[in-house]
């Protein structure tokens, strides 16, 4: 036992040497190339605040409609007033006809219209229902939505006071006409987005998708380089046959990790705290997060970095998963309608999980108990990634004796 | 004359050579975009997401409360899949991911109903995701309103108002909403439509800038110029011919897919179709080629490409719209074709309103390609001089 043991500890500090060696080497490279440097550095620095200030408005207010007021009363002009100071619509226009609201429909300058009846003043006062009708631009969900929130809002509203109004004349308190007109008092609580933002909504998810499409893209880069340098066409320097396997994956992987570690602080630290994104989850818990996340994304970049032969492979090859991915992730299209295919799909990418534990973590306060889920997804993933990168470094690492040997008879 | 299209021949069947050496070419031409189009028309093809898990909290356990759940559960966008004990709970679900709403019956609420209480129904649902947070809110109040509507008819009924003066009373105002050009709201035709041009202009923006950059990097272009007479037009139309063709391919089984199998409305020709088609693939050809002579060292330009394709799902304004953006991101939005695009798509195609409605986004498309002209001298240098080649020093 004796002679073992001081021979496993210096194999150990060797090996732990090497791996330092492999991670400054890594460094260096990473920081002597140009194309790369401004991939993990500028577009993450820029992407972020450049979206920010797209998104900045978060919500549709002022969406231009015209009132086509048949009515023409006093009851109609008080609609009228009360659509405008709704925040989501501006009453832009009031056309004669319905003719004249839709060519300045299909002019652009309306994107919505809403028609009072002739017959609205009268309806209300012999007490008949009466009917608005509302012309909703549906190519844009969110003037969709504007135009049906505002007017739906005026609606109830100016109905309920009728009603109540009626009930009152026919004889009631003002108490007992408010519990017959709502008997039920409803109470919405929108969570995680409140307001509905559109930049709450889509940045946190951004984030996160951008660390990872960076990421991969650069390990790639740096894979497809070190292929074009070297004639034996392989990812692994031939003189670096000595380092292990291990050692070879873990200092890349250290390398990565450290960058974009302090990359996550300026992203998933400073972007939320200067734009005023969702900020419930603590230090350790994105910590929780993020660290199975990094890795897993670090580790599937290295063994997707087998296939990409040259310089430019992973960008032509890679890039345009980025927008597909958005949709995997379940933050547009609901997972409960996903079918099994792209449930499975989904799982091979960290990114899915992360935005997905991200989001409930950050803007509905999820602990790491209820974000076990995605946290145990990206263990997994990593664990499985390390194995792959592990085989596809070993492999690489491999060829040149072959080609040394098969070159020496 | 007949010696140029000799030429251009020439140098698209050394493209096609090209072409066929490397597995790149076949995956971003064909296999990538043909998977992006499964990918969309399959992920959203029930249109609107139905069936979504909410939870209901019933501290009432009453035939009353027991109906709110009912109800909720038979709409078609929501499904009950769980019944919580406490808020605390049902919040504890909603932040874990396994519901996407909960609605809270108190204790009491039969009791306080007839006692004409006004009892209160709190409703959560989960507002960060955009188009799950938007349905889930319009069906738990339509369903909650709906329920308040009935028990305002049944205490009127008792007080002995006749059926039809009881309806007008409980809504005196009825709201009609159409739906102007989409009238099933279907979100997949709302993304889907734009979200495919959208990657497809990514692929075609990558592609134009590789099969050019890469004859630089390779030190094939004196080759390349060589076989197209030395005429920077010849070469460019040869080399870039293969590739408009097969995007523009692409491109028309996309609309197939679009128009004959998922059904999209189409209120203007096959014509028209083909027309914008082809314009769109050649304008995002023009941007390439721009791309490409303004930084003829690949690796850049495949950047400055890549993070200008990837802006497009911004800020061609499908999701969040141009015109609430700050100001000075509405003439960026101008450099988008996929913008003008779409503009021409809503307009002409979805909508059917006329050519002079969408003349203008035509002639910005149009203007796209001449930008190829501004750095075609440049671009032409750097094939004969091939003073951008990236240093390959040993590690």
């Amino acid at each position: 036992m004796k002679n073992i043991n001081p021979g496993l500890t210096s194999q150990i500090r060797e090996g732990f040497g090497q791996m330092l060696q492999i991670w400054v080497r890594e460094f260096r490279l990473i920081f002597s190339d140009v194309g790369v440097m401004i991939l993990i550095f500028a577009v993450p620095l820029i992407y972020p605040v450049l979206y920010s200030f797209i998104y900045y408005p978060e919500v549709v207010r002022d969406l231009p409609v015209a009132v086509v007021d048949l009515s023409n009363s006093h009851d109609s002009r008080k609609f009228i007033r009360d659509l405008n100071a709704t925040p989501e619509l501006n009453v832009l226009c009031q056309p004669n006809s319905m003719e004249e609201a839709i060519t300045l429909f299909k002019k652009r300058k309306i994107r919505g219209i809403v028609q009072i009846p002739e017959t609205f003043s009268n309806d209300i006062a012999l007490k008949k229902q009466t009917t608005i009708s509302a012309y909703a631009d549906m190519e844009f969900f969110l003037y969709y939505k504007a135009l049906v929130t505002g007017v739906s809002f005026v609606t109830l509203e100016t109905g309920y006071q009728i009603q109540v109004r009626n009930l009152i004349q026919e004889g009631m308190t003002g108490q007992q006409a408010e519990t017959i007109a709502e008997p039920l008092r409803l109470v919405d609580n929108p969570m995680a987005n409140p307001s509905g933002g559109f930049a709450s909504y889509g940045i946190p998810a951004a984030l996160i998708l951008i660390i990872q499409q960076t990421l991969i893209i650069a390990i790639g880069i740096m894979a497809g380089t070190a292929r074009e340098r070297h004639a034996s066409g392989n990812l692994v320097h031939p003189n670096r046959k000595r380092m292990g396997t291990l050692r070879l994956v873990s200092g890349k992987a250290a390398a990565y990790f450290t960058i974009y570690a302090l990359l996550c602080v300026y992203m998933l630290g400073l972007i939320p705290k200067w734009f005023g994104y969702a900020r419930l989850a603590d230090f350790v818990e994105l910590m929780a997060l993020i660290t199975p996340f990094l890795l897993s994304g670090i580790f599937f970049g290295m063994t997707l970095s087998a296939i990409f032969k040259s310089r430019e492979s992973s960008m032509m090859l890679y890039l345009f998963s980025s927008i597909p991915l958005l949709f995997l992730s379940g933050i547009i299209w609901p997972l409960s309608n996903f079918n099994p295919l792209w449930l499975m799909v989904r799982e091979i990418f960290p990114s899915s999980n992360a935005m997905f534990g991200y989001i409930k973590m950050n803007s509905l306060g999820a602990s790491i108990f209820e974000t076990r889920k995605e946290i145990m997804s990206l263990w997994i993933q990593t664990g499985v990634y390390f194995l792959t990168a592990c085989l596809v470094c070993g492999y690489q690492a491999h060829i040149p004796k072959v080609l040394r040997n098969n070159t020496a008879q | 004359m007949k010696h140029r299209i000799i030429s251009i021949r020439i140098v698209a069947v050394r493209e096609i050579n090209r072409m066929t050496s490397r597995s790149l070419y076949f995956l971003v031409v064909l296999a990538f975009p043909l998977l992006s189009i499964l990918f969309f028309s399959s992920l959203m093809k029930q249109g609107v997401p139905t069936r979504m898990p909410v939870g209901i909290v019933d501290l009432d356990q009453t035939a009353t409360s027991r109906k709110i759940a009912r109800n909720i559960d038979v709409t078609p966008i929501s499904k009950v899949t769980m019944n919580l004990q406490s808020e605390n709970e049902a919040m504890s679900q909603l932040r874990t991911g396994n519901i996407y709403g909960f609605v809270i019956i108190p204790e009491n609420l039969q009791a306080d109903l007839l006692a004409s209480r006004q009892p209160v129904i709190g409703y959560y649902y989960q507002n960060g995701f955009l188009i799950a947070g938007g349905l889930m809110q319009n069906d738990l109040t339509l369903i909650l309103h709906t329920l308040s509507g009935g028990i305002n008819i049944q205490k009127r009924e008792a007080l002995g108002q006749s059926k039809e003066f009881i309806l007008s009373q409980v809504q005196p105002i009825q709201l009609n909403t159409h739906l102007l050009f989409n009238p099933v709201s279907n979100y997949s035709i709302y993304i889907t439509s734009i979200i495919l041009p959208i990657m497809l202009q990514i692929f075609i923006l990558l592609m134009t800038v590789y099969s050019i950059g890469i004859e630089i990097k390779e030190r094939t272009s004196h080759e390349w110029l060589h076989a197209a007479d030395k005429s920077i037009f010849i070469a460019l139309t040869g080399k870039l011919l293969p590739y408009t063709i097969l995007f523009f391919t692409v491109m028309m089984f996309q609309n197939f897919m679009l128009y004959k199998l998922m059904q999209i409305p189409m209120h203007t020709s096959i014509g028209w179709l083909i027309f914008i088609s082809f314009i769109f693939v050649l304008t995002y050809q023009a941007i390439g080629v721009f791309c490409i002579g303004l930084l003829p060292m690949m690796r850049h330009s495949l950047n400055l490409s890549a993070f200008y394709g990837i802006l497009a799902l911004t800020l061609c304004g499908f999701s969040f719209p141009v015109e609430s953006m700050p100001p000075v991101f509405q003439y960026w939005a101008a450099g988008f074709p996929v913008r003008h695009y779409m503009h021409i798509f809503q307009s002409q195609i979805l909508a059917g309103f006329g050519f002079r409605y969408a003349y203008f986004s035509y002639i910005c498309l149009l203007l796209f390609l001449l930008l190829p002209l501004a750095i075609i001298r440049r671009l032409k240098s750097a094939l004969i001089y091939q003073n951008f080649i990236e240093n390959k020093h040993k590690t």
